[in-house]
């Protein structure tokens, strides 16, 4: 029994993780068009603003973007851990359930509607963005209990027809907006991260760092859920429960994400299924550490996005598709071999 | 007593009863077998029996308590459940699959303690299946996995161990092996064993008392050897067959209508 999990392990595989996004946190914020100058950061603001021109790019600019990236990575991985096991399905993902057709419609209605409100900080984009997507899971998770059946199942098949059905009406409503329209909502469906205020990544990272520790309390819960209800419940845990408050608090995290930066794809299906291969499936171990390697994995992505075409920039979202997908076809190569050979 | 059911009746949505009026009793450390022909309702009524399913009316009582009296994690304390062969989806080490038992013990911070690895241990080394204790469920043979899981049960360290059909899938050595372990911790532990079988000869091999369901919803229940006669037999599974003492056990060999021995 080698490969125990103890406490001690878990601590120190976490903080080895953490190690790993605050350096990568750090180089990105120093990577970019404009050089940075450690040391005239660390001479402070100067006694009035654009006095200097390093600090001011370095704190209120590329700092905020990083964090901001690592957010919503952290939030797209975990929530992958989690519908994973929920559904019971290596194949699932954080959009799966209609949070990403949700989500887009809002988009588009906003983009359409011309609103130009601002909540708390959000703009109208990210506001639609975020309330859509909880409201297309919820609608997803009465249609698959009213549905009945067993559950996941009837959940998924809910999820698939309300995705369809969404992207008829985001295919009828793009069709009839102007060009000058439907560029912005492009851009926003192939997961967009543009800077932000301070006030609403503040606001952000409380929910998704609350989500993820909430979610980090039943581990042990899901572990045992991927065996199915029946066998959960024989070993005293209530499948209702807990998937209703798995199901919660990632599709929570899943909004607050998309709401910052649109639909950033393959986070939550590549580093989830990365991270299970090299460290095994308990969940206890394999949550902390995707979200953390998914916020590291974000932070590259968009550092990229942001210089590889400078002055202009692509949508994140792109990125960690065209990065995601070699890397996560290597470690399958690598590790499967692997466990092959101990048959 | 450790199990009392008494007048339990159960339907399936909008269907004809499944089980009409079932009652029965079982004492700590006792072996009971489940045997009826498919369809008869054995698995339905191993479900009622873990609490899985409710039953339409009718009662059971595990050590004298109300069955819904109990919380799920209470109930997990008392009955262990394996269930027919079964792969899960991810790569969870046998290991990891063991400890799982543990779950109702676990405090807030769900790590196992020093008692919880001590249980583990011992269910690896009373099914000798330490050996593959790192190896991923999924490379295992179907023989090794259901072992795995007789582990899990015991792990759980419950007064009963519920098992649905536990070697239908397994070769002749495999399933003498589970009984034998079966049978042994019945012994050794006073664990009460309720195993769901098609097969009337490990239950009269094995099992002190036996619960015959037939399709039409009646049953027989009593000691193994009153309740299993040819005559019984052939009237619940519509075969013929020879009886034949072996030690203090009676096996019973199904006689087709174009068997090479038979007459017709």
């Amino acid at each position: 029994m080698t490969d125990q999990l103890t406490p001690r392990r878990l601590i120190i595989k976490i903080a080895l993780c953490l190690a790993l996004l605050v350096i990568v946190m750090f180089v990105c914020s120093l990577v970019g068009t404009q050089k940075v100058s450690l040391r005239a950061v660390f001479a402070g603001p100067g006694d009035e603003p654009g006095q200097n021109i390093d600090y001011d790019i370095f704190v209120r600019v590329r700092i905020p973007r990083v964090i901001l990236a690592a957010l919503v990575g952290a939030a797209l991985a975990a929530s992958g851990v989690v519908l994973q096991a929920i559904l019971r399905n290596p194949l699932a993902e954080p959009y799966i359930l209609g949070i990403s057709s949700g989500a887009a419609l809002g988009v588009i209605m906003a983009v359409m509607l011309g609103l130009s409100w601002r909540f708390l900080g959000g703009s109208p984009l990210a506001i639609m963005a975020f309330v859509f997507a909880l409201g297309t899971v919820w609608l997803v998770w009465l249609i698959g209990h009213l549905a009945g059946g067993s559950g996941i199942t009837s959940l998924l098949l809910a999820g698939v027809v309300v995705n369809a059905f969404f992207s008829a009406v985001i295919m009828l409503l793009t069709s009839i907006i102007d060009s000058q329209q439907l560029r912005s909502t492009i851009f926003w469906l192939m997961g967009n991260i543009t800077e932000k205020d301070f006030s609403i990544l503040f606001l952000s990272a409380i929910f998704i760092i609350a989500g993820i520790a909430g979610l980090f309390a039943i581990c042990q819960k899901l572990n045992v859920l991927t065996f199915g209800r029946q066998e959960a419940q024989s070993l005293g845990v209530n499948p209702r429960a807990i998937t209703l408050v798995a199901f919660a608090l990632a599709s929570f995290i899943t909004a607050v994400a998309v709401g910052l930066s649109g639909l950033v794809g393959f986070v939550g299906l590549v580093v989830p299924h990365s991270v299970r291969l090299v460290f095994g499936p308990d969940h206890r171990q394999l949550l902390p550490t995707s979200a953390l390697v998914g916020a590291a994995f974000v932070v590259v992505c968009d550092t990229i996005a942001r210089t590889i075409i400078a002055p202009a920039q692509l949508p994140v979202g792109v990125i960690t598709a065209i990065i995601g997908g070699p890397v996560f076809l290597l470690l399958l190569a690598r590790y499967s071999k692997k466990v092959g050979s101990l048959r | 007593m450790n199990i009392e059911v008494k007048n339990l009746c159960f339907a399936y949505k909008a269907q004809s009863e499944i089980l009409k009026n079932i009652s029965f009793g079982l004492g700590q450390g006792s072996f009971l077998s489940i045997a009826g022909p498919n369809g008869a309702g054995k698995t339905t009524l191993l479900n009622l029996l873990s609490g899985l399913l409710k039953p339409m009316s009718g009662s059971i009582k595990i050590d004298d308590a109300p069955l819904q009296s109990y919380s799920i994690k209470q109930l997990a304390k008392k009955i262990a459940v394996v269930r027919q062969e079964f792969v899960p989806v991810f790569e969870f080490s046998a290991a990891q699959v063991v400890s799982m038992a543990r779950t109702p013990y676990l405090g807030a911070l769900a790590f196992e303690t020093d008692a919880d690895k001590e249980a583990v241990a011992d269910a690896f080394e009373m099914t000798d299946t330490a050996r593959f204790a790192d190896r991923p469920l999924n490379h295992l043979s179907g023989g090794e996995r259901q072992l795995i899981f007789i582990a899990r049960a015991l792990a759980q360290q419950t007064p009963i161990l519920l098992l649905d059909e536990p070697t239908s899938f397994l070769d002749m050595g495999h399933q003498v092996g589970i009984y034998d372990l079966l049978k042994k911790m019945q012994i050794e532990n006073q664990k009460t064993i309720v195993a769901v079988t098609h097969d009337i000869n490990l239950a009269a091999q094995y099992s002190d008392a036996t619960l015959l369901l037939a399709a039409d919803g009646t049953y027989k229940f009593g000691p193994t050897r009153d309740v299993l006669t040819t005559e019984r037999i052939e009237n619940v599974f519509g075969v013929k067959t020879f009886a034949a003492q072996v030690g203090q056990s009676r096996f019973f060999f199904p006689l087709g209508k174009y068997g090479k021995g038979s007459r017709a």
